[in-house]
């Protein structure tokens, strides 16, 4: 538990976290509002509207790298020494890290759902466009999962890599370039891939046929996320600290 | 039982051999002064006693344990490595915070740590806006959060101005006269001098030696110097008995080798030579470091 309360300790008492929090909430408050308050009705009536209430993949991004600074922070600015010092047993400060990044993966997620949902709706309320609430559930659901998965995925990558950087890099390259490693092995492996992943997850309607499932989705990212929690808390027990 | 003990302690980096064969005890009640210059293995062999690296072969124990051995590792020992290590963007207070909950400390002795520290009036401030002597104090500040037995510290006083270095050394000797073993390291030596009560002197990874201060200044390899108003005479009769000889600056004095006070006495009361002042030339810490390692790149 004490463990737990200090790197909750290190997340909160950092600017980083707060801005990155905040961009999230802004960029995505302000793209719900432009997009609702500005596009032409008919154009709203035509679409579906809750498609325009997911954005981008940004928040989940914002989230990840949120969840890789908070595992990186340690090398980058060399706390991890003190840190394994107090705490030899280091699987233990990596599980307390994956769970900061849960809370702080949930909190994330209801914040944007609230800010986005909140201005999203009530504009297009307000002009008069019908909502599928099924559909919004749907989607905000699969946002909202895929934004606390991505923190974790963060954490899980930090842990491994270690170097901040390569572990924001490799994230951006993963969830951002689409089946970027399935084009050189030629296959449909790339669905599986956490960018596909992602869009599956976020429920996209009209989104690739080929795409996994949204529940299969959110499985396929959280296993992902596993297998590099277990190899960062693996190479993090092992590896030194120098 | 030594609160630390190196035992045959070898660490290998690939073709780099950063530590060699190395044995050495720190015993409680005494600053210790881990010497030696940049690269020579101190960080590395401070790291393997916390448990951060692995030997590639001998032990380095605290209190007769490896490190990740010990039931209660804060109360035992409190380590800085580097005053660096402290995330910027954090207040003084909250980098102790997130540290002293990780040890399961209360919030009074981050307190308590900041005072003894003189950080007190600073707490609140971001780190990126401290200065290096306040990173230092900072960094002692957290290696005395469990009131540990034991304190290994790295270059503590890199970047501490006369007054800092005057707070660290009485700070360490108040620390060690309640008993704890305290291990400092340095390549700055002149600042050790005054704090350190016996000394570990390591080059290229390898002991040098370990004694007292007195006996690490201590050696027949001073020369003695002679102070007379008959030097050219008595300089030809030492060169004769078979010691070398040279000026030191001054007119009526010389440094001579390999030739002891005795010997000089009588061959100057042989032959009427009025002698002045004979006596063992003042050798520093610095002298001695450097004769020792047979090193001076790094040293100031």
């Amino acid at each position: 538990m004490r463990i737990l309360r200090s790197e909750w300790l290190k997340t909160v008492s950092v600017p980083t976290t707060w801005l990155l929090l905040g961009a999230m909430l802004l960029i995505e408050g302000l793209a719900a509002g432009l997009l609702t308050g500005l596009s032409e009705l008919k154009d709203l009536k035509a679409r579906n509207p809750a498609t325009l209430l997911i954005g981008t993949p940004l928040p989940t991004v914002l989230m990840f790298t949120l969840g890789a600074l908070l595992a990186t922070n340690e090398y980058r600015h060399g706390t991890a020494n003190q840190t394994f010092v107090i705490t030899p047993r280091r699987e233990r400060v990596i599980g307390a890290k994956l769970a900061v990044g849960l809370v702080v993966g949930i909190a994330g997620a209801l914040l944007y759902i609230a800010v986005n949902a909140g201005l999203g709706l009530s504009i297009l309320s307000n002009r008069g466009v019908e909502v599928d609430g099924d559909l919004a559930v749907n989607i905000y659901s699969g946002v909202g999962v895929g934004i606390v998965l991505g923190c974790l995925f963060g954490v899980a990558l930090g842990a491994l890599l270690r170097n901040q950087i390569l572990t924001i890099v490799t994230g951006l390259v993963l969830f951002l370039v689409r089946g970027v490693v399935a084009l050189f092995i030629g296959t449909d492996v790339g669905k599986f891939f956490p960018g596909e992943a992602l869009i599956s997850l976020q429920g996209t309607p009209g989104a690739d046929a080929d795409l996994l499932s949204q529940v299969d989705a959110g499985l396929v990212l959280a296993a992902t996320c596993a297998v590099l929690a277990i190899a960062g808390v693996v190479v993090t027990r092992y590896r030194e600290i120098s | 039982m030594s609160e630390i003990t190196v035992e045959r302690l070898t660490k290998r980096y690939g073709e780099t051999l950063a530590v060699d064969d190395l044995s050495f005890a720190v015993e409680a009640g005494r600053v210790t002064g881990f010497l030696g210059p940049n690269g020579s293995g101190k960080s590395t062999t401070m790291r393997a006693l916390l448990g951060l690296i692995r030997p590639t072969s001998g032990r380095a124990l605290v209190l007769g344990k490896p490190f990740h051995e010990l039931s209660n590792p804060v109360r035992t020992v409190g380590a800085s490595l580097d005053a660096s290590d402290v995330h910027p963007g954090r207040t003084g207070r909250s980098h102790l915070r997130t540290l002293s909950a990780a040890a399961g400390l209360p919030n009074s002795r981050v307190d308590e740590v900041l005072d003894m520290t003189e950080l007190t009036p600073a707490r609140d401030r971001r780190v990126k806006g401290y200065s290096m002597g306040m990173r230092q104090r900072l960094a002692l500040a957290a290696a005395l959060l469990g009131d540990p037995k034991i304190l290994m510290l790295d270059e503590p006083a890199n970047g501490l101005d006369p007054q800092g270095m005057r707070w660290l050394r009485d700070i360490l000797v108040a620390l060690a006269a309640e008993g704890r073993a305290v291990l400092i390291s340095s390549h700055v030596l002149s600042e050790v001098e005054q704090t350190v009560d016996s000394v570990v002197v390591i080059g290229a990874g390898r002991l040098v030696m370990q004694g007292t201060l007195s006996d690490l200044v201590a050696g027949d390899s001073r020369p003695a110097l002679v102070r007379t108003p008959r030097m050219e005479e008595l300089r030809e009769l030492l060169e004769d008995f078979g010691a070398s000889v040279r000026r030191d600056g001054r007119a009526d004095t010389m440094l001579a080798h390999g030739v002891s006070l005795e010997e000089i006495g009588t061959l100057a009361a042989e032959h009427g030579i009025p002698i002045y002042e004979l006596t063992r030339a003042v050798s520093t810490l610095e002298d001695r470091f450097l004769e020792l390692t047979g090193e001076s790149g790094n040293v100031r």
